[in-house]
């Protein structure tokens, strides 16, 4: 008898998703598919709206990740007004995403996936949760809050208080760094770097611990996608696409981001709402690349940054050669890269030229197609805008980092799903991994869909006929 | 006699229409005279770092929307911490749990009011308030200034 189990939504996740694992005669797992079940069409209402306002609203896709889309968007404006912008203008940039890479991989380490990694994938679900942690280890809770608020005072600190920043413009930003704002950040940061420097030995002393999550979570080979500087190393605002295979060999190296299209491609599926970029030489289905921390420290030949590039250097040790594979090593990169945030925001705070008062390019649009591409904690985020004689949009296409994903989501969920998942002897801690290998990636749903909202958890055990002859509810 | 801290956290996104309502609310008290000890805060939802907010604070005022009650309709009522309200998507939090989380790490558990009003209309790409959703504005600030007026 052909049954089906579902999982919905994800847990602990942004926006609305549900797991289908179709399982066969003998309980074994046939197939397996993430869904994202709900639709927003951002980029259909952003059309007639004039190109000046695409920062703001593309900034209210997401509650989490804003001030990822207001760099893409200022980038992409940027390209349309055709301006290289200030130096000191892109510096002060770099520092706003590095804040917003603190804060969101704090967010997704200490209160996402701690629970699992403190109290073990099989604890009681009723106390797996952030409350558990803050009862076995409060010391390491508070810890996350104060990273997550360290991220979100210099975003405050630079960008003011606003709901969504508007400090950063097309053509650079707002308005200079005081000395006044530059000493308020420094200061911030040595208690940062302590934490992540904590946190990172503590999540190493863990990492051996989860053997068996190591090997199953999303090994299977796939290519990795970042952006890198044009020496290769660790890059997050700029620079180039580089595209390494699952060897470690580079397939694509320093292209131009406005060149995107030639390497990736979108397909669209009937069971989700998430498109499925794919490398586009390869063609689809088989071209499966992940983005994101994991994919951007593998292909880094460097971080740039004293404890950083001593990270790295133990990340790449994970494994005995290639790439790191693993998705569950994805959490192992997130501590390595708030490491590496937080030592550039000092470096690149202490430059001489930070407080250059030329901080803003202006001037019209002048071309009518803007690009604009930056790695957003969860990966490369992509924004491409067209817009007609009057700077109205009449086109636009967004690739979220969770999108590229997609693909190298379901094949994860396949392989843990068919490692785990006993479909005669359902246990929530097997569904609880099926789960925790799509927070490896942390995927924000908001983003990707572009969908908003929040459901309880519900299991289903579906049989051929469609009968539901299990259920399970949580949250 | 000492003086109350406390915080304000108006929460809503700003392009669904009426959910924006707490924010605005939230920006009107800011831009306008407030008592000394009084903070405000806009966020498009609530998430962990407020933890920190919240334990400087003897009171907390939580601006938010809701689709109960009639639209334009104002309401205030007391929260306490509930770790069982904790979101299904940890992205972002329920007012009741970062009251539990305060509770749970920092043994703080300040006076806490959530004061809502009634929107009808959260579609996406929507900027401007409903007429009754406009009018619970000022109601909903006169809520808020009551209850910082209380002690």
């Amino acid at each position: 008898m052909s049954r089906t189990i579902t999982i919905e939504p994800v847990t602990r996740i942004e926006g609305h998703a549900r797991i289908t694992l179709q399982l066969g005669d003998q309980g074994e797992v046939e197939d397996a598919r993430f869904h994202l079940t709900q639709f927003r069409g951002f980029e259909k209402f952003c059309e007639g709206r004039p190109y000046r306002e695409m920062p703001a609203l593309t900034a209210r896709t997401c509650g989490i990740c804003p001030v990822s889309h207001v760099l893409a968007s200022n980038k992409a404006c940027d390209h349309l007004l055709s301006v290289t912008i200030p130096p000191t203008a892109e510096k002060l940039r770099r520092i706003m995403n590095l804040a917003q890479i603190t804060q969101s991989h704090a967010l997704s380490f200490f209160h996402l996936s701690s629970p699992d990694l403190l109290l073990g994938w099989d604890s009681d679900p009723a106390t797996r949760n952030i409350f558990g942690v803050m009862r076995q280890d409060p010391a390491l809770a508070k810890d996350g809050i104060r990273l997550r608020q360290i991220g979100q005072m210099i975003i405050e600190i630079l960008a003011g208080k606003k709901i969504h920043p508007t400090w950063v413009v097309p053509g650079g930003v707002a308005e200079a760094l005081t000395q006044e704002k530059r000493e308020a950040i420094l200061k911030l940061l040595p208690e940062g770097l302590e934490i992540a420097k904590r946190t990172y030995g503590f999540f190493k002393t863990l990492v051996p611990k989860f053997k068996d999550e190591t090997s199953h979570f999303g090994t299977r080979p796939t290519m990795f996608m970042s952006l890198v500087t044009p020496k290769g190393n660790l890059e997050h605002y700029d620079g180039f696409l580089r595209i390494k295979d699952a060897q470690g060999r580079i397939v694509e190296d320093m292209v131009p981001t406005v060149d995107y299209q030639r390497l990736v491609g979108e397909a669209v599926e009937d069971f989700s709402y998430m498109k499925f970029p794919y490398y586009k030489p390869m063609g689809y289905p088989k071209g499966v690349y992940r983005v994101g921390p994991l994919a951007r420290l593998n292909n880094a030949e460097a971080c740039g940054t004293p404890y950083a590039d001593v990270a790295l250097a133990e990340f790449h040790m994970l494994q005995e050669y290639g790439p790191i594979t693993s998705s569950f090593h994805y959490h192992y990169a997130r501590l390595v890269e708030i490491i590496f945030a937080i030592e550039m925001m000092e470096r690149l705070l202490k430059d001489p030229d930070i407080l250059d008062h030329r901080v803003r390019a202006r001037a019209r649009s002048n071309r009518d197609e803007g690009i604009g591409v930056s790695e957003a904690p969860r990966g490369t985020l992509m924004h491409h805008y067209r817009i007609d004689d009057d700077g109205l949009i009449t086109w636009v296409n967004l690739i979220i980092a969770t999108g590229h994903n997609n693909l190298a989501m379901n094949q994860a969920i396949r392989q843990v799903a068919d490692a785990y998942v006993d479909g005669n002897h359902l246990q929530e801690g097997m569904l609880n991994r099926v789960e925790a290998v799509i927070r490896c990636y942390d995927p924000c749903l908001s983003c990707a869909s572009h969908a908003f909202g929040q459901m309880p958890l519900v299991i289903e055990l579906k049989d051929a006929a469609g009968q539901v002859v299990d259920r399970l509810t949580r949250g | 006699m000492t003086q109350h801290k406390t915080l304000i956290i108006g929460y809503g996104s700003p392009i669904r229409g009426d959910d924006a309502i707490g924010p605005l609310a939230a920006d009107a008290l800011a831009a306008g005279p407030l008592p000394a000890g009084v903070n405000v805060i806009s966020r498009h939802i609530l998430t962990a770092e407020l933890v920190e907010d919240i334990v400087a604070a003897d009171r907390v005022i939580f601006l938010d929307a809701t689709v109960e009650g009639e639209p334009g309709e104002v309401r205030v009522r007391s929260l306490a911490p509930d770790a069982s309200a904790m979101s299904t998507m940890a992205h972002f939090l329920d007012p009741r749990e970062l009251l539990a989380w305060s509770q749970a790490l920092y043994q703080h558990e300040p006076e806490a009011y959530l004061v809502s009003a009634a929107g009808a209309f959260f579609e996406y790409s929507n900027y401007t308030l409903t007429p009754a959703a406009a009018a619970a504005l000022e109601p909903m600030i006169e809520r808020v200034r009551e209850l910082i007026a209380a002690n």
